[in-house]
């Protein structure tokens, strides 16, 4: 099951979808860094992913 | 007969394979400690800054050497509890938060030691950034103390649901104590803290082990909110007017998150608004772990740049 992850930084709904947990943690905490110049916790990104059908 | 020997027994295949478990499994193989830490260049650093970046920088993390003692402190309430619900797989991690919070604690009395040179109370004490009560302008909002306040009266609230209280009553009052400690403080209002801290010794090209060790202790806390906001969410889950609990914490401190944080203020160069920014995705995201509906008017409350008083935060 794939699994996806939605951004909620105010006036930011990126929605990221990869085939497993790990990717999707990447692909989150790359969003935050280079879009938002932030950090995400891979717990907090693991907290909130959804599966959904790839 | 059987039933009686068997309540001796805790473990199952579903407490194995929970979510709870998994974190208690994480925080063993994510174990570091403090002794493995060279001070050394951070030591050589403090002595390369100005006057003006020391008063700056100790005034946070004297702020974190506090606020970690603080919640160290605390957190015996929710140990309780969840012996009182018997619930061993939270018992067992919450065995790792504590020793956690412990650690960090630890990480920056010797970071204050070997790098400043002071540990005794009377020594940091002249540091700790006093501030007078915080007045909103407006007089819109009333700025409470959270960390010496709330922790403490939810706690005690728990702690004596957890000694004689119904099992309602005890898990209403874990969804409060652990909406203000891990929603609130670590999960909201500590968040810009610590990225203050790491933009700062990434702006400064200084304190390597100071940023190591605040990026350890993050690890650390990632874990620790989550098991707070995933225990609120199974409780909620459980009987939805437990949500009401939530609200009731965050609209009581409202004042408190929709202030500025201090230190957005006391490091010259750093994007204020990014933080405020930062605070309504980590309201949202707790919310989100909880399952429960963000409040709309905080997060507009939050963002409006009108809204500027200072507040003194306490992080941990």
């Amino acid at each position: 099951m794939a699994k996806q992850w939605t951004c909620v930084e105010a006036g930011c709904d990126a929605t990221i979808t990869a085939p497993d947990a790990d990717a999707a943690i990447e692909l989150a905490q790359a969003h935050i860094a280079e879009v938002h110049d932030s950090f995400e916790l891979e717990d907090m990104i693991e907290a909130v992913l959804v599966d959904v059908t790839a | 007969m059987t039933s009686d020997v068997e309540s001796k027994f805790h473990f199952s295949r579903a407490l194995v394979e929970g979510e709870i478990y998994r974190k208690y499994e994480k925080a063993m193989r994510k174990h570091w400690t403090v002794e493995d830490l060279d001070f050394a260049q951070d030591a050589l650093d403090w002595h390369r800054i100005s006057p003006e970046q020391q008063k700056g920088l100790l005034g946070i993390t004297i702020r974190f050497l506090a606020g970690e003692q603080a919640v160290t402190d605390e957190l015996v309430p929710m140990l309780a509890a969840a012996h009182a619900l018997r619930r061993f797989d939270w018992t067992m991690f919450l065995a790792t938060f504590l020793v956690e919070e412990a650690k960090h604690a630890e990480f920056f009395m010797r970071w204050h030691e070997a790098v400043v040179g002071i540990v005794d109370p009377a020594e940091v004490a002249p540091h700790f950034l006093t501030r007078g009560k915080t007045i909103d302008p407006t007089g819109r909002f009333e700025v409470r103390d959270v960390m010496h306040e709330a922790l403490p009266s939810y706690g005690r609230i728990l702690h004596e649901a957890a000694l004689g209280g119904t099992e309602r009553e005890i898990e209403r009052a874990f969804v409060q104590f652990s909406a203000a400690y891990n929603g609130f403080v670590e999960g909201v209002l500590t968040m810009p803290s610590y990225e203050i801290v790491i933009d700062t010794t990434t702006q400064w090209d200084a304190f390597p082990t100071l940023k190591q060790g605040f990026k350890l202790i993050l690890a650390d806390e990632g874990r620790h909110i989550t098991f707070g906001t995933s225990a609120c969410r199974l409780l909620i889950e459980k009987d939805p007017s437990y949500e009401e609990a939530v609200h009731e914490v965050f609209d009581a401190y409202r004042g408190n998150i929709v202030g500025l944080v201090e230190y957005q203020k006391a490091v010259p160069g750093l994007d204020v608004g990014k933080y405020q920014t930062m605070k309504v995705r980590h309201y949202r995201n707790r919310c989100r772990e909880m399952g429960v509906k963000p409040d709309d008017t905080l997060i507009e409350q939050i963002l409006d740049p009108s809204i500027d008083f200072v507040v003194g935060v306490e992080a941990g």
